[in-house]
């Protein structure tokens, strides 16, 4: 059963540091995600496990065997495209069944194995039709059944969503996990898309220039992320800059760039201490009254958008920082200038000690 | 206004028209009319001489399976060394590529008898690698034949040398343009380097292969300047038209051409509907032991031989015979001719010298420098008129239905034996039709005008299409440019590159080109042939000393060439 280990890998392209010592394990039967922006060196780090590329140094090991220096056929693995790279000049049975013959396998087994999974995912009809003449989400279905045909058990998808209109994508990406988890494979899928690894996978790696900045279930990533990269990563967060002004037990009283304080439960920081809060801008709500007047914000409303389900407003505050607010559909819809006042609820801040190099290099996604 | 620009459009589109027939058209399809006219000449000469009676075309039928046998086994080398080299120039990614890419070019802007004189030298006379090896003679005699083919081993490599570029530079685009993503999945599907390489990319580089194949063949075919230094007593097809047309065998010689002409169509003529049937759909060809037993024990060898040494062992190999037959005869010219500089290194005689045979009685010098105006005056001419031919012409075959047929007709100078298109023109404008002029430096440069327009036209044409050009066009018009702002300041400037490609290469073709000009040239000889005539006057210092400047002045072209169009492809 396929574990994937991966230890210290680096990889160079010329002067671009693709990896920088990334060491990460995958378990077996695990949907894993890589999530990152363009050029974090996810696709990379995918084709060197593939062996389409090798590693400048490090170790990669698949079910404990050292296959560093194997190359991909030996490897025993799936992988799926971004561009589908069905081979044109073959119609769709030549291309799922490519994979057993090329590899000598036993025909009638191979190919009866090949003919079910075809039929449960229901592209048995397109068996005699060449790529060409299939339609993107189809062409992806049997393009993942051909990395499947040899009976892999590790699947390496490379953005295998990326070039499908939104709605196949959609379901595809359900069905692709109902699959990992029906045939017991191991999944590793790259995507630049949060919202197809928060839904897909068991847990996430979000990659950073090289650099694996966290490794852990969607739900901690989202509600608990490590750092504040991935917390602006994953989701949007309200960036606001405090000072611890005093320490009292577990909770700190912190005072904010506009003069208020807040209370928080934090720990291991110290009266002095330059500190950010994050805020979910779901965490936001609107006030009309004055409860809960010593953590509430007044400001005006600067923009307004609708995003189908709720509403996201700029609130432009007093101190001249601008909160964005995401509020349901259903409670009464602000406009353009209107004064607000806004408030959160303690409990759902995030803080984080300032950033050395400053807020806005901690938050770019190359470094 | 308006009716101005139409006026003028019709004279400059009419008048290219008329120049294109007479100068290209013509001259080109004359050779085909020579049988009806002479069909009494041809009897005689060939098929029933008084004195020898159907010799000739014994002697026709002789030459021309030599030729096929040359061309054939010529053809087939370069395949499987091209295919290799190509995939190092693709797939490849080292230090000294782009040297490794010009050399291949470099036999296609070299002189050919330059050439042919540099390889006979390094691999039949003393004075070439046999003397590395401590021979006191060459390690090739010039009678040395390939088993079984019965072919001269020195010609069949120089035409090796000469043709591989065809299928490199082909087989090389075409590897360019397929997305690796295919051979990436095939390998993670568990197919080895090898298999990949049959089932995934055999199916998309076939055409690339074939039409490589083709172009290599009619060079084969058709080459005359090396191969008449090279060939001792053997005579091939294209170097007979030459030989006989100068002992005035003009039945036996034009008969010949003729045939050469046409057997180059028929190869030709189905290749090209076959490429351009394919084009933009698959190829796919019939999976015949796909499946089956056979394919599994390749597939079983396949995987054997894919190990990253038999890749590296093979690649080495074929880059080795590359700088072997292109480098070495290149290190031999210009090393023999320091030795051969003040006297002769084998007899000591200084009569034997480079120096006395340019400055002596022999007084080369003079005859030297006027062939090197010949040449350049001849390439500068026709290069700078075909210019101006070609670029109405490319609009021509863009906008009008009579374009397509003019494409076709423009391949033909470019693949049919130069020796027989030097024949054409000298029937058709010399005293056996027109009588309009004589073999003479005017007769060159119309010849050279005939070869250098096609190529002209090609290169254009292909930044053309991948221009979206006329996109361009509108949205001038749509600025309120008039139809002579647009030609200067929109198409002009996007079509330069594909014009100044083209012309380097018909100036460097028409430089090194030497069967048409034997033809053609009368008094006025090119530098090309006045090796050939050294060689063959046994003038070997002076040979030495005129390949050696024709080798560095191509050298000095293709470093032009290479600045002046960075890292496009010729």
């Amino acid at each position: 059963m396929p574990e994937v280990k991966l230890v210290d890998v680096t990889k160079r392209f010329g002067d671009v540091h693709a990896l920088r010592g990334v060491s990460l394990t995958v378990k077996d039967g695990e949907y894993v995600c890589i999530l990152g922006p363009s050029g974090c060196g996810k696709s990379t780090l995918l084709r060197i496990i593939a062996g389409l590329l090798q590693p400048d140094s490090g170790s990669i090991y698949i079910d404990g065997r050292d296959v560093t220096y194997k190359p991909p056929e030996e490897r025993q693995v799936g992988f799926v495209f971004q561009n589908i790279a069905l081979f044109p000049h073959m119609d769709s049975w030549s291309n799922v069944t490519y994979g057993p013959v090329v590899k000598c396998m036993d025909r009638d087994t191979a190919y009866k194995a090949v003919r079910e999974l075809m039929v449960i995912l229901n592209i048995a009809k397109y068996s005699g039709l060449y790529p060409y003449e299939l339609s993107g989400g189809i062409a992806q279905m049997i393009a993942i059944v051909r990395a499947l045909a040899t009976g892999a058990k590790l699947l390496l998808l490379d953005e295998p969503l990326g070039a499908l209109d939104p709605r196949v994508r959609v379901n595809l990406k359900y069905e692709l996990r109902r699959m990992v988890k029906d045939l017991n494979l191991t999944a590793i899928h790259v995507t630049h898309n949060q919202e197809e690894a928060l839904t897909v996978a068991d847990r996430i790696v979000v990659m950073r220039s090289g650099i694996v900045e966290g490794f852990d279930t969607p739900e901690n990533l989202y509600w608990r992320p490590k750092n504040l990269f991935i917390a602006d990563f994953i989701g949007k967060v309200n960036i606001m800059r405090g000072v611890i002004s005093r320490v009292i037990g577990e909770k700190v009283l912190i005072s904010l760039t506009n003069g208020q304080l807040v209370e928080l439960h934090a720990e291991g920081f110290s009266e002095g201490d330059s500190v950010v809060l994050a805020i979910r801008p779901e965490n936001f709500e609107f006030s009309s009254d004055d409860v809960m007047q010593d953590i509430s914000l007044t400001g005006v409303v600067a923009r307004v958008r609708f995003m189908g389900e709720y509403y996201r407003y700029d609130v432009r505050t007093e101190a001249g920082e601008t909160i964005i607010v995401n509020y349901p559909v259903g409670g009464d819809v602000k406009k353009l200038g209107e004064k607000v006042r806004i408030w959160f609820n303690p409990e759902t801040v995030l803080i984080y000690p300032y950033p050395e190099k400053g807020i806005e290099k901690e938050l770019m996604v190359e470094i | 206004m308006q009716n101005i620009w139409k006026i003028l459009r019709i004279t400059i589109l009419a008048s290219t028209f008329l120049t294109f027939t007479i100068l290209v058209l013509f001259p080109t399809i004359f050779l085909a009319s020579f049988p009806l006219i002479y069909i009494d000449d041809i009897r005689y000469e060939v098929f029933e001489n008084p004195l020898i009676g159907s010799e000739n075309l014994r002697l026709i039928i002789e030459v021309l399976t030599f030729s096929f046998k040359l061309s054939a086994s010529t053809v087939l080398v370069d395949i499987l060394l091209g295919i290799p080299l190509a995939f190092i120039l693709a797939r490849g990614n080292f230090p000294g590529k782009l040297l490794l890419e010009t050399l291949v070019t470099l036999p296609l802007v070299m002189p050919t008898s330059g050439f042919g004189f540099a390889s006979l030298l390094t691999w039949t006379t003393v004075s070439g690698v046999g003397k590395w090896f401590g021979l006191s003679r060459g390690i090739l005699s010039i009678t040395s034949n390939l088993p079984f083919i019965d072919v001269p081993i020195i010609i069949f490599i120089v035409h090796v040398s000469l043709t591989l570029p065809y299928i490199v530079r082909t087989v090389q685009a075409k590897l360019v343009e397929v997305d690796i993503v295919y051979e990436d999945a095939s390998r993670t599907l568990g197919a080895t380097s090898l298999t990949t390489f049959r089932k995934i990319l055999m199916p998309e580089l076939l055409p690339a292969i074939f039409s490589g194949s083709v172009l290599a063949f009619a060079r084969s075919l058709g080459e005359t300047g090396a191969t008449i230094i090279v060939a001792g007593v053997r005579l091939t097809a294209a170097v007979a038209v030459v030989k006989w047309e100068f002992e005035f065998k003009l039945g036996a010689a034009a008969f010949l051409g003729l045939i050469l002409v046409l057997i180059t169509w028929l190869i030709i003529l189905p290749a090209e509907l076959f490429l351009t049937s394919a084009k933009g759909g698959i190829v796919k060809p019939p999976s015949l032991i796909s499946g089956t037993i056979v394919e599994r024990a390749l597939i079983k060898l396949e995987a054997k031989f894919s190990k990253r040494i038999f890749k590296n062992i093979l690649h080495g190999v074929c880059v080795a015979l590359l700088l072997v037959l292109v480098i070495v005869p290149i290190v031999v010219v210009v090393e023999s001719v320091f030795s051969y500089m003040f006297k002769d290194p084998y007899t000591g005689k200084t009569e034997g010298s480079v120096i006395y045979q340019l400055f002596g009685p022999a007084n080369y010098l003079p005859i030297m420098l006027r062939s090197t105006a010949v040449s350049f005056a001849s390439a500068f001419t026709s290069t700078y008129i075909s210019v101006f031919l070609s670029i109405p012409l490319v609009y021509i075959i863009d906008r009008y239905r009579v374009g397509r047929i003019l494409r076709a007709l423009l391949k033909v100078p470019l693949v049919i034996p130069s020796s027989a298109l030097g024949l054409s023109v000298l029937l058709f404008w010399g005293p056996k039709f027109l009588g309009l002029l004589t073999p003479s430096i005017w007769l060159i440069i119309l010849t050279q005008i005939v070869f250098s327009v096609p190529v002209i036209v090609e290169t254009t044409m292909a930044v053309y299409e991948g221009s979206n050009i006329k996109l361009y066009e509108d949205a001038a018009k749509t600025l309120g440019a008039n139809p002579y702002h647009v030609v200067e300041k929109i198409s002009l400037p996007i079509l330069k590159e594909g014009i100044i490609t083209g012309a380097i290469l018909s100036f460097t073709h028409s430089l090194g080109e030497t069967g048409a000009a034997m033809i053609v040239m009368g008094a006025d000889i090119p530098i090309s042939v006045l090796v050939v005539n050294m060689v063959e006057s046994l003038a070997i210092p002076a040979a030495l000393f005129t390949s050696a400047y024709l080798i560095i002045i191509s050298t000095i072209m293709i470093v032009v060439f290479r600045i002046v169009s960075g890292r496009r492809r010729i």
